[in-house]
């Protein structure tokens, strides 16, 4: 069993956080911050700018006519949603080209996580309630303690995965088993240490049991990326080596109030956008694939 | 599979595509999520990967020498009657008859055509509410009673992700799953 302190000394030597995510992480967290002190973290860098615009014309976020500067994109989509546009381009340029210990390539990870942050987002709205504040962002970044534990999965991942099918419990249970903590833990610490949003940080902490969360956190968020979770593996969409060997709270999804129908409608309007979103992402200069 | 052994042969891929890289046969057909593919070349090995709780149908006629695969995501169009229009190999009830239509194209005969079944797994859930996998079965079985198909063969449910591979020439069928591969 590795204990914590070896861990988060992995955190530390994992990429350096980008200086621009650092900034804009920061300013979404203070409440005096405006639409100039975005606009001058995000111009000076002409790929984040390039990729802001090019993400932001997606047909996914739904603007009527087409953007071209920093300025107009945070006055059509407001400060939140350039931030979760800006921090996914980001993250998507700091991916391994394979997340070891789970045998899976950065594609396929990243379209799991798109796959999240889409299905949570568009969850929210199908059940009639106002999507959590950065759900995308905490949807798309859930699964990031994998990138720090993956490489102490490497040398235990015959006992991790052996314990996953002779026990037929959940992969995180048996990370939990023989690490001593599972990539929920660690993607929490990580979100900590790199000063992320609550939501990111609540996401990744209480994915894989959001009925522990405590009371500070946003229970409906975390319920949303729980269950958009379940989804995304359900449908395919990044297996790794754990499969499907995920549980689905049924409280979390009583809670949500949702039903198999449900989930096959959202599925059914989202696929196309969490495949052509993924592909998007690949293009971004420096990004996937 | 070990990743570290293979991560050297190629560009950004999952363990199962760089297997595959590397055994590369002459011509092969990948069926995407929600998608349907027909050959009627002998070399031929049609392809689908991580099949959730989605559904694959592999239908080969040995006598037209013919293959194909539909790789399904949910049971009824009903669902959502206009991605039905514009992709009706997302269901069930949309997608199989379109996969047979295709063979008939190809010269195929319903009477020899050998039906193979694989995929419609689940998470673990207990009171079944996600169960997406067994509805996308439960369909599949009402559409080929009332249709009078036989299935041959069948891996379904269970927490399993599974790729398959349909060999055009010999109708060999192929599902790897768990870290492990058996002719089906």
């Amino acid at each position: 069993m590795i204990g914590k302190e070896e861990i988060l000394k992995r955190i530390q030597s994992l990429h350096t956080l980008p200086a621009s995510t650092a900034r804009l992480s920061a300013l979404v967290n203070d409440p005096k911050a405006g639409a100039s002190d975005f606009e001058a973290v995000i111009r000076p860098d002409p790929a984040l700018t390039a990729n802001l615009l090019r993400m932001a014309n997606s047909a996914y976020f739904g603007l009527s006519r087409e953007v071209t500067s920093v300025r107009q994109a945070i006055t059509l989509l407001g400060i939140k949603r350039v931030y979760e546009v800006a921090s996914s381009v980001t993250f998507s340029r700091m991916l391994p080209a394979t997340v070891p210990g789970y045998e899976i390539d950065a594609t396929h990870f990243w379209l799991h996580c798109v796959g999240v942050a889409v299905l949570a987002e568009r969850l929210a709205e199908e059940l009639g309630r106002k999507a959590p504040d950065l759900i995308f962002t905490a949807g798309l970044l859930h699964d990031m303690g994998k990138l720090a534990i993956g490489s102490f999965l490497v040398d235990a991942s015959e006992e991790v995965f052996g314990r996953v099918l002779d026990d037929s419990i959940d992969l995180a249970a048996a990370e939990k088993i023989v690490l001593g903590m599972d990539h929920a833990d660690v993607g929490s610490d990580l979100a900590e240490h790199w000063n992320l949003p609550g939501p990111v940080s609540w996401a990744a902490r209480w994915h894989h049991n959001p009925g522990e969360a405590p009371e500070n956190v946003d229970r409906n968020l975390v319920d949303l990326v729980h269950v958009a979770d379940g989804l995304a593996h359900s449908l395919g969409l990044g297996a790794d080596r754990g499969e499907l060997a995920r549980t689905i709270l049924p409280s979390a999804i009583e809670r949500l109030g949702v039903n198999v129908r449900r989930l096959e409608f959202t599925a059914s309007e989202t696929i196309g956008q969490i495949y052509g979103m993924t592909e998007l992402f690949s293009k971004c200069a420096g990004g996937v694939g | 599979m070990n990743s570290a052994t293979k991560e050297a042969t190629g560009p950004v891929c999952s363990g199962e595509h760089r297997e595959e890289q590397a055994s590369k046969s002459a011509n092969q057909i990948t069926v995407d999520i929600s998608d349907i593919q027909v050959s009627a070349d002998p070399g031929a090995v049609i392809v689908t990967y991580a099949l959730g709780s989605c559904i694959a149908v592999m239908v080969h006629d040995p006598v037209r020498g013919a293959g194909g695969m539909i790789h399904y995501m949910l049971p009824l169009s009903a669902t959502s009657p206009d991605k039905a229009k514009s992709k009706p190999a997302m269901f069930a009830d949309t997608g199989i008859p379109l996969l047979f239509e295709k063979m008939y194209e190809l010269g195929c005969q319903k009477k020899d055509m050998v039906v193979k079944v694989a995929g419609g797994g689940a998470l673990y859930d207990d009171k079944g509410t996600f169960n997406i996998g067994k509805r996308n079965y439960t369909v599949l079985r009402k559409m080929f009673w009332k249709n009078e198909i036989i299935i041959a063969a069948e891996d379904v449910g269970g927490a399993k992700s599974r790729t398959v591979r349909l060999h055009v020439g010999s109708g060999r069928v192929v599902v790897r799953s768990q870290g492990k591969e058996a002719d089906l």
